[in-house]
């Protein structure tokens, strides 16, 4: 069978607009996400919040969000409007987290050939687990008042059908 | 002061008035606001952000042009839907010959006026008919977007009904594109409105909505006055909702005949030859848009 | 007037709680397409529901098939909000009987945008 890696994977540049425009209309003023410099292959390195979508059909792939235990706190507490960042509790984060992650996914399932479908998010109070019959087509890293933020999307090993 | 200077410090003005954000990039933005201000003071640029430190009504003014007047598709519904029930029969009534019209978007923006216009027509036109949608503005660079017809999620999101977004546009991308068909009818042109109108021909409508409150009060009534014979005797303009005719020269308001379409104030060509040749001459002022 | 928010989540729910709270709604809500229908049979049956696609149980293209399939709630207004934003399934919705569709991510003014041109809030 031949394999067909037709529109390939997303644009960094593309998932870089996507998140951005999430954060910012999550946050409006408060949405600054500045790039963050890490070497190539390296784990996420803070205690973590991670959501994983899958996309199928005309074309395959995951797309994760992990963030810093801190960040995932405050931007739930910005979604839910609560009071201070104590009161958001770790099934309020992973509600929130796996709303980030449906809307990054799905707007990245946009920028692809379909028709496909999202699944609903995986949420993990956490690191993301890669599977391994799947390799990174494409990563932003980004720091958002200080705390770390990550994008992936993974392709399967050999590549799209 | 430089024009990145000039840049950080209105944008950290907005920041600290409004808390928006104008990022590094968005320098297109702030110029295509500010310019018809400082224009407006027979200023450049940077003079006039220089200026933005000491006059408090001259920094409310810029406050204002960088937060208010976003554009969104068919903005305030109501004078869109006045052109459809209202102006567009009575002009397809009075052209059973010619059969084709013209509309002016004038200080056209990113264009979503023009191609809200231009959606109408091909949905309301009658068969037969032609239209040109002339599209004017100062900045070349919303004219290079208007030519492009290429929008971002976020504005796609901004007023357009659904419908029209699945039948008028294509996904590119991240943005989405619109029709070929709608783009041929929009003539782009540079043009600013204080300068001569040569080359226009006239139009059945003029939309020069939410623009007049960028000029001085002498500007405004000389685009007003210069603007009659670019309408055709039955012709419409359309103001923006804040803005009005009646506080011209008396001369001059007379000219204009007040209209009610609904809600929604349109402005025609009164029918006596009240108008003196000396108002209608061409002005040539310095001024911006 | 009122809103029914159809969202599998909280976040989304309060999100779009504050907007059309803002604009004076009522507002009920629910997790998923199922829990939705419920409440319309128990006669909470609002003027405009915000649904969201991909949700748990039932999701919103189903969900707006079954209201359309009732003419009882034929008054009902029904607008999706979600990130699925490939444009056959834009079309699909309307067909399916939605009137409106707002794209996530979105600002404030999106939606309050759409309700106007719905005719539920004052332009």
């Amino acid at each position: 069978m031949t394999v067909v890696v037709s529109a390939g994977v997303p644009e960094t540049e593309d998932v870089l607009a996507i998140t951005e425009d999430v954060w910012t209309a999550l946050l409006g003023d408060d949405a600054t996400l500045v790039p963050r410099d890490v070497p190539p292959r390296s784990s996420f390195d803070a205690d973590a919040w991670s959501a994983a979508t899958t996309i199928s059909g005309g074309w395959q792939g995951v797309v994760t969000i992990e963030l810093g235990e801190a960040a995932a706190r405050r931007l739930t507490t910005r979604m839910l409007a609560l009071a201070a960042d104590g009161e958001a509790t770790d099934s309020d984060v992973a509600d929130a987290v796996g709303e980030l992650v449906n809307m990054v996914g799905g707007n990245v399932k946009g920028l692809l050939p379909g028709p496909s479908t999202l699944s609903l998010p995986a949420v993990a109070a956490g690191r993301a687990a890669f599977s391994r019959d799947t390799v990174l087509a494409c990563r932003v890293d980004l720091a958002w008042q200080d705390g770390p933020v990550r994008v992936s999307v993974h392709v399967p090993q050999e590549g799209p059908r | 002061m430089t024009t990145s200077t000039a840049f950080a410090s209105v944008s950290a003005l907005v920041r600290r008035e409004t808390s928006m954000v104008y990022d590094e990039g968005k320098e297109y933005l702030v110029e295509a606001r500010l310019n018809p201000l400082a224009a407006a003071r027979g200023l450049g640029l940077e003079e006039y952000v220089g200026r933005l430190a000491f006059d408090a009504d001259e920094r409310r003014k810029a406050v204002d042009a960088l937060t208010i007047n976003e554009t969104s598709w068919f903005r305030d519904h109501t004078p869109y839907q006045a052109f459809t029930d209202a102006m567009l029969p009575a002009l397809v009534e009075g052209r059973q010959i010619t059969r084709r019209l013209r509309i002016w978007s004038a200080a056209c923006s990113s264009g979503q006026e023009a191609y809200s216009i231009a959606m109408l027509l091909d949905q309301h036109l009658p068969a037969g008919w032609s239209h040109e949608i002339v599209a004017t503005d100062i900045s070349t660079a919303m004219l290079e977007r208007v030519r492009a017809g290429r929008y971002s999620q976020v504005e796609v999101n901004r007023g357009l009904p659904a419908t029209g977004l699945v039948r008028y546009f294509t996904r590119a991308g991240r943005d989405w594109e619109i029709a070929e068909r709608l783009r041929e009818r929009i003539t782009v042109r540079h043009l600013n409105l204080a300068a001569p109108y040569t080359g226009l021909g006239t139009f059945d409508v003029i939309w020069l909505r939410n623009v007049l409150i960028y000029f001085d009060a002498a500007t405004k009534s000389d685009i007003l006055r210069r603007m009659l014979p670019m309408l055709a005797g039955d012709g419409y303009l359309l103001l923006g909702s804040s803005e009005t005719t009646l506080d011209l020269p008396a001369e001059l308001a007379a000219a204009w005949r007040r209209e009610q379409i609904g809600r929604v104030p349109v402005y025609r060509r009164a029918p006596t030859g009240s108008l003196t040749p000396s108002l209608t001459s061409t002005g040539d002022r310095p001024c911006a848009r | 007037m009122r809103a029914m928010i159809i969202d599998d989540s909280r976040a989304m729910r309060s999100i779009l709680r504050r907007i059309v709270a803002g604009l004076d709604f009522e507002t009920s809500e629910a997790e998923h397409g199922q829990a939705a229908l419920d409440q319309l049979r128990a006669g909470v049956v609002p003027d405009v529901c915000l649904v969201d696609w991909n949700m748990p149980v039932m999701d919103g293209y189903t969900f707006i098939t079954e209201v359309r399939a009732n003419p009882a709630w034929r008054d009902i207004t029904l607008m999706m909000v979600t990130t699925e934003g490939e444009q056959r399934q834009i079309v699909r919705a309307l067909a399916a009987g939605a009137h409106e569709y707002v794209i996530k991510p979105f600002t404030p003014d999106a939606i309050v945008d759409k309700l106007s041109l719905l005719g539920l809030v004052p332009a």
